[in-house]
C-alpha cells in the first residue's frame, strides 16, 4: 500500500472565547475534535459539511495556516506540527492553497503578474531571470493571456481571478493544493470551467487536492475520497462510489436528501423524505452523546448517552451506533 | 384562467457611468394563480430587477421603467400611485430576500416586526395581531413561538430568520410571493427545510410563487414553469420539464450541462466525464450589440446571429435562438 | 489589449471628477506657490518698519495690506510667515502619521497583549487635554518650530493609531493575507507590504485633515504667546496684534483669513480624497 501524502491524527483546534468572570477559566470552543484523515498521492480528498462543521479549520490547521491545539500531521513523513518556523516556511513550497473568495484572495494593489511571481521570489524557486517566463507559462496553463499580466485584480471577472489564484498556487510546483470552496462564489457556468481546469491540472501534474466544499454535486464530480464532517468531527469517511450509493451515517443521508438535484421534479410530485429539524447545537455546549442526536431521525437513548467513534462498517468508516444499511 | 401577474414587453433602463443601459428589454412573463414560476440565470442577467419590477420597486434614480406594462390582477401597476403601490405591497404581493439578517430590523423583536406588518394592512387590535403572530410563527415551523416572538433577529439562526421573513410575508395572505434567492445564504439542510416550508405554504394558502434562482436543482424541485434569462432578456420559456429535458437554447443546454448532477452515476467507480462548459463570461450591458447577446459564447453562432437578434418564437416552446435545438 | 488601471490611478481619476476637491487643490497650490516663491517677487525684510504702525490696507501705495502694530508690512510678513506655518503643519502631520501607523499596525496585526498594551497607551494620550499638554511640552523644551511640531504630533497621533488598528483588524482577516502567509511571507512583509498599502486610503485622508488641524494648533499656541519667538508665523501675527484689535482689525483678520483659506483648501482636498477612495460613493 502506498503511504499517504498528508495524514492527520487526532487533530484538535480550540479557540478561547472570553472568560467566565475576570479571573475565571477561559471558555473553549472546540472547532475540530480529534480528526484523522489520509490523503493519498494523486487523489482528491473531500472535506464536506455545513457551516460550523469545522471543515475549513481542519484543513487550515493541517497545513499550519491556523494554529492547532493537539494532534499531529505528517506530510511526506515530516511532522508539520513540530517543525521550526523556518523549516515550515520551506515546506510551503509543496503545500499551496486556493481560496474561496476570488475578490478577497488577491491583493488589490499588486499587478496579477507580480501576484503569481511572488511565491517564486519568496521561495527562491528558479533563477530570477527565468521567473517571468515561468509566470507566462502559468498564465497559459490556467487559460489566461500573458498580456494580462500587468493588469490589477479588479480588472478581472470572478472566474478569471480564480484562475489567477490557481496559477499562484501552481507556481512552486506543489505536491498538495488545499482547495477551500474554490467554486462556491462563482456562477454555475464558470464553476464548470474551474472544476474542469482543476481536474486537468491534477492529471497533468499528479497533484493531490484537499478539497473543502459544502456542495455534494461538486464533491461527487471531483473527489475520490470523502470525509463528511459535523460539528468538528468526521462522521463518515468513504470513497466516492460507496458514499454516494450507500450512505451509512444518517447525517450523510440527510445531506444527500437535502441537496437539490435535477433528478427530483415537482412535476413528478417529488416530496422530500424526512428532513432534519432545527439547527446545529451550539459548539460551546456540546451534548454528551452523539453531536447529531438532537436532530437525527433515528436517534435513540444510547445516542444521547454515549458518543459513537469512527469504525468500519462495510466499505465505509462511520461514527454512528445505528448505521444505515 | 387569467394570469395573476403579467409583464408585457417590459423595458427597464439604468443610468450608469457608461451612460444609460438597458437592464431589461422586452420582458414578457405570466404568473398564473397558485403556480410557481422559476426565473433562472447567471448574475447580472436581470432576474432580480425583474422581481423588483413586479413589486414596483425599481429604484429611481438610477432606474427607469421606460416601456411595457406590469399588470397585477388586471391592474397596471406602472400607472398606480405610490399610495396604491404601498397598499399592494405586503398585502397582495410579498417578497422574501436573500439575506434574512439585513432584511430584519435589529432593534425590534421579531414579534413586533411581524405585528407591525399585520397592522399596516389590517384593521385589528394589537392584542389580536399578537395572537396572529404566534399563529404565523407556528405555521412557519418555529418551535416555542411565544418565546421566539420576543427574540431579537440576532438571537436567531439564519434559517429561523428566513422563517420569520416568510411569516411576515404571508401575514396578510398575499396572492403572490416573490422569493429572490431565498436560500443562497443558507446551508443545504436549512435550504431544504425552507423549500419544504414554501411548498407547504403554497399548498395551504394557494399563493403563487416567483422563485428567482441560479440553481437548476431548485428549479427542478420547486417550479412548474421556468423562464431562462440572459443579458436582460427572456431567452427560453416553458414548463420545467420542457426546459430541463428538452432545452432548445444553447445557453440553457450549457447551464444544465455544466452542473455536476448529484445522484447521476453515483455508484460508478469510473471518473465522471468533464462538465460541459460555457466559455467566456456574460457581456456587460453597456457593450451589447444588435445581434444575439449570447453569440460570442456560443458554438453555433454565425454571422446572422451576430447581426440579427433572434425573437422569442414558439419552436415547441418559446425560445429566442436562430439555431434552436441544433447541436454543435 | 486592456490597459492596466491601478486602484490608486482609478481613485485619482475619481478625484479629478470632484469639482470642489479640484478647486481646493488649485487653491492650495496657489497658496503654497505664493509662500514658497513669493519672496522672489517681493524680496523685502519682513522685520523692517515701512511706515507708521497700524496703517490700514490701501491707505498708502506700496503697502497693499497695511502695517502691523510695529509698522511692518503685513503683506511681506504673510509671505514669510506662511513657510513656518506650513512646515509645522506638515511635520506635525508626518509625525502623527508615523507614530499612529506604527502603533496601530502593531496593535491590530498582533492583537493579544500587544494590542492591550498599545491601546491603553493610546487611550492615555487621547484623554490628555491636548492644548494644555502641548503647552506644557513647549514651555518645558523652549518654544521652537521643532518642539512645537513635536508637541502637536505627540498629542494628535491617537486618532490615526485607532484608525490604522481598525483597518488592520479588518484586512488581516482577508484571504489575501492568508494567501501571503501560505506562500511563506513573514510578519514584517505582511504588515508593511501587504496590509499597509491596502490600509492607506483612509490614512491618507486623515493625514491631509491632520495638516489642517496642526496649522490651527500652531496658530493657537502662537496666539497664546507660545510660538517660536525667532520666526514669523501666521498664528504669531494674530497673537502679537490681538491687543490692538479694537483700533485695527486687519493685522489680525488678514493672517486669520490666510489660515482659514489654507485649512479650507486642505479640507476640500481631504474630503475629495475620501470620496475618491470610498468605492460606495463611486457611480457604477
Amino acid at each position: 500500500m502506498t503511504t499517504p501524502l498528508l495524514s492527520a491524527r487526532k487533530l484538535e483546534v480550540s479557540f478561547e472565547i472570553g472568560r467566565k468572570g475576570f479571573f475565571g477559566k477561559p471558555r473553549l470552543l472546540r472547532a475540530v475534535r480529534g480528526v484523522d484523515f489520509d490523503l493519498m498521492p494523486g487523489r482528491t480528498l473531500g472535506l464536506v459539511g455545513e457551516s460550523g462543521s469545522g471543515k475549513t479549520t481542519t484543513a487550515m490547521a493541517a497545513i499550519r495556516l491556523a494554529p492547532s491545539t493537539g494532534g499531529s500531521v505528517s506530510f511526506e513523513g515530516t511532522d508539520l506540527m513540530t517543525l521550526p518556523a523556518e523549516a515550515m516556511r520551506a515546506q510551503r513550497k509543496h503545500l499551496q492553497v486556493i481560496f474561496q473568495d476570488p475578490y478577497s484572495s488577491l491583493n488589490p494593489r499588486e499587478r496579477v503578474g507580480a501576484i503569481v511571481r511572488e511565491p517564486l521570489d519568496l521561495m527562491n524557486v528558479g533563477d530570477p531571470a527565468g521567473r517571468d517566463d515561468r509566470v507566462r507559462e502559468l498564465f497559459g496553463l490556467v487559460g489566461l493571456r500573458p498580456d494580462q499580466m500587468s493588469l490589477f485584480p479588479h480588472q478581472f471577472s470572478g472566474g478569471q481571478r480564480q484562475r489567477i489564484s490557481i496559477a499562484r498556487a501552481l507556481a512552486t510546483n506543489p505536491r498538495l493544493i488545499v482547495c477551500d470552496e474554490p467554486v462556491s462564489a462563482l456562477d454555475v457556468a464558470i464553476q464548470a470551467q474551474i472544476l474542469n481546469l482543476l481536474r486537468r491540472l491534477q492529471d497533468e501534474f499528479g497533484l493531490s487536492y484537499l478539497f473543502i466544499s459544502h456542495d455534494l454535486g461538486v464533491v461527487q464530480f471531483i473527489c475520490d475520497d470523502i470525509a463528511v464532517m459535523y460539528l468538528g468531527e468526521i462522521v463518515e469517511y468513504a470513497d466516492r462510489p460507496t458514499l454516494f450509493s450507500k450512505p451509512r451515517h444518517p447525517y450523510t443521508a440527510v445531506l444527500l436528501e437535502a441537496a437539490p438535484s435535477l433528478l427530483r421534479r415537482k412535476s413528478a410530485g417529488y416530496r422530500r423524505a424526512g428532513m432534519v429539524k432545527g439547527d446545529l447545537p451550539s459548539p460551546m455546549n456540546l451534548p454528551k452523546g452523539c453531536a447529531f442526536a438532537s436532530r437525527c431521525p433515528k436517534a435513540q437513548e444510547r445516542c444521547r448517552a454515549e458518543a459513537p467513534v469512527l469504525r468500519d462498517v462495510g466499505d465505509s468508516r462511520v461514527a454512528c451506533h445505528f448505521p444505515l444499511d | 384562467m387569467s394570469p395573476l401577474m403579467s409583464l408585457s414587453d417590459l423595458r427597464v433602463e439604468f443610468d450608469t457611468r457608461h451612460g444609460r443601459v438597458t437592464a431589461l428589454s422586452g420582458i414578457s412573463l405570466d404568473v398564473m394563480p397558485g403556480e410557481t414560476l422559476g426565473i433562472v440565470g447567471e448574475s447580472g442577467c436581470g432576474k432580480s430587477i425583474t422581481a423588483l419590477a413586479m413589486m414596483g420597486l425599481i429604484p429611481n434614480p438610477p432606474g427607469h421603467v421606460t416601456g411595457g406594462v406590469i399588470e397585477f390582477d388586471g391592474e397596471d401597476i406602472t400607472r398606480a400611485s405610490n399610495r396604491r403601490l404601498r397598499q399592494l405591497r405586503g398585502r397582495d404581493i410579498a417578497m422574501i430576500f436573500q439575506e434574512p439578517m439585513t432584511s430584519l430590523n435589529p432593534v425590534f423583536t421579531v414579534g413586533d416586526q411581524i405585528a407591525e406588518a399585520i397592522l399596516l394592512h389590517q384593521d385589528m387590535s394589537r392584542a389580536e395581531a399578537d395572537r396572529q403572530v404566534i399563529e404565523l410563527l407556528e405555521t412557519v415551523g418555529i418551535p416555542e413561538p411565544e418565546a421566539r416572538a420576543k427574540s431579537y433577529p440576532h438571537q436567531l439562526s439564519g434559517g429561523m430568520r428566513q422563517r420569520v421573513m416568510i411569516a411576515m410575508a404571508i401575514s396578510c395572505r398575499p396572492k403572490l410571493l416573490i422569493a429572490d434567492e431565498p436560500t443562497t445564504a443558507l446551508d443545504v439542510t436549512v435550504q431544504a427545510q425552507i423549500f419544504d416550508l414554501m411548498r407547504d405554504i403554497q399548498a395551504k394558502f394557494g399563493v403563487a410563487i416567483v422563485l428567482i434562482t441560479h440553481d437548476m436543482g431548485a428549479i427542478a424541485e420547486m417550479t412548474d414553469r421556468v423562464a431562462v434569462m440572459y443579458a436582460g432578456r427572456v431567452i427560453e420559456q416553458g414548463t420545467s420539464d420542457q426546459i430541463l429535458d428538452t432545452p432548445l437554447h444553447p445557453y440553457t443546454r450549457g447551464l444544465i450541462g455544466c452542473i455536476p448532477v448529484l445522484g447521476r452515476a453515483a455508484a460508478s467507480t469510473d471518473r465522471l466525464p468533464p462538465l460541459a462548459e460555457i466559455p467566456g463570461v456574460v457581456p456587460p450591458l453597456h457593450l451589447l450589440g444588435d445581434g444575439c447577446a449570447f453569440a460570442e459564447r456560443c458554438a453555433l453562432a454565425d454571422d446572422h446571429c451576430r447581426a440579427v437578434r433572434p425573437p422569442l418564437d414558439d419552436k415547441g416552446h418559446p425560445v429566442a435562438c436562430h439555431h434552436a435545438g441544433e447541436i454543435a | 489589449m486592456t490597459k492596466a488601471v491601478s486602484p490608486l490611478g482609478e481613485a485619482w481619476g475619481q478625484f479629478l471628477r470632484n469639482k470642489p476637491a479640484v478647486a481646493g487643490l488649485a487653491l492650495l497650490i496657489v497658496i503654497v506657490g505664493f509662500v514658497l516663491y513669493g519672496h522672489f517677487l517681493f524680496n523685502a525684510d519682513p522685520y523692517r518698519i515701512v511706515w507708521g504702525p497700524l496703517t490700514a490696507p490701501g491707505e498708502r501705495e506700496g503697502i497693499p495690506l497695511g502695517t502691523d502694530f510695529l509698522g511692518r508690512d503685513i503683506f511681506v510678513l504673510l509671505l514669510k510667515g506662511g513657510g513656518p506655518t506650513m512646515a509645522v503643519g506638515l511635520s506635525a502631520a508626518l509625525l502623527t502619521v508615523v507614530i499612529g501607523i506604527a502603533m496601530g499596525a502593531l496593535a491590530g496585526y498582533f492583537g493579544g497583549w500587544v494590542d492591550d498594551l498599545l491601546m491603553r497607551l493610546t487611550e492615555f494620550f487621547q484623554v490628555l487635554p491636548a492644548l494644555l499638554f502641548a503647552m506644557v511640552l513647549v514651555t518645558l523644551f523652549a518654544p521652537s518650530l521643532v518642539t512645537i511640531s513635536f508637541a502637536i504630533g505627540i498629542v494628535s497621533w491617537p486618532g490615526t493609531a485607532r484608525l490604522t488598528r481598525a483597518e488592520f483588524l479588518r484586512i488581516r482577516e482577508l484571504e489575501y493575507v492568508t494567501a501571503a502567509r501560505s506562500i511563506g511571507a513573514g510578519n514584517s512583509r505582511i504588515i508593511w507590504k501587504v496590509i499597509l498599502p491596502n490600509a492607506l486610503p483612509p490614512l491618507i485622508v486623515s493625514a491631509a485633515l491632520t495638516v489642517g488641524v496642526a496649522i490651527l494648533f500652531e496658530a493657537g499656541l502662537s496666539f497664546l504667546g507660545l510660538g517660536d519667538p525667532n520666526t514669523i508665523s501666521w498664528g504669531q501675527m494674530i497673537g502679537q496684534n490681538r491687543n490692538f484689535l479694537l483700533e485695527a482689525w486687519w493685522p489680525v483678520a488678514i493672517p486669520g483669513l490666510a489660515i482659514f483659506f489654507t485649512v479650507f483648501a486642505v479640507s476640500l482636498v481631504g474630503d475629495g480624497l475620501n470620496d475618491a477612495f470610498n468605492p460606495k460613493l463611486r457611480s457604477r
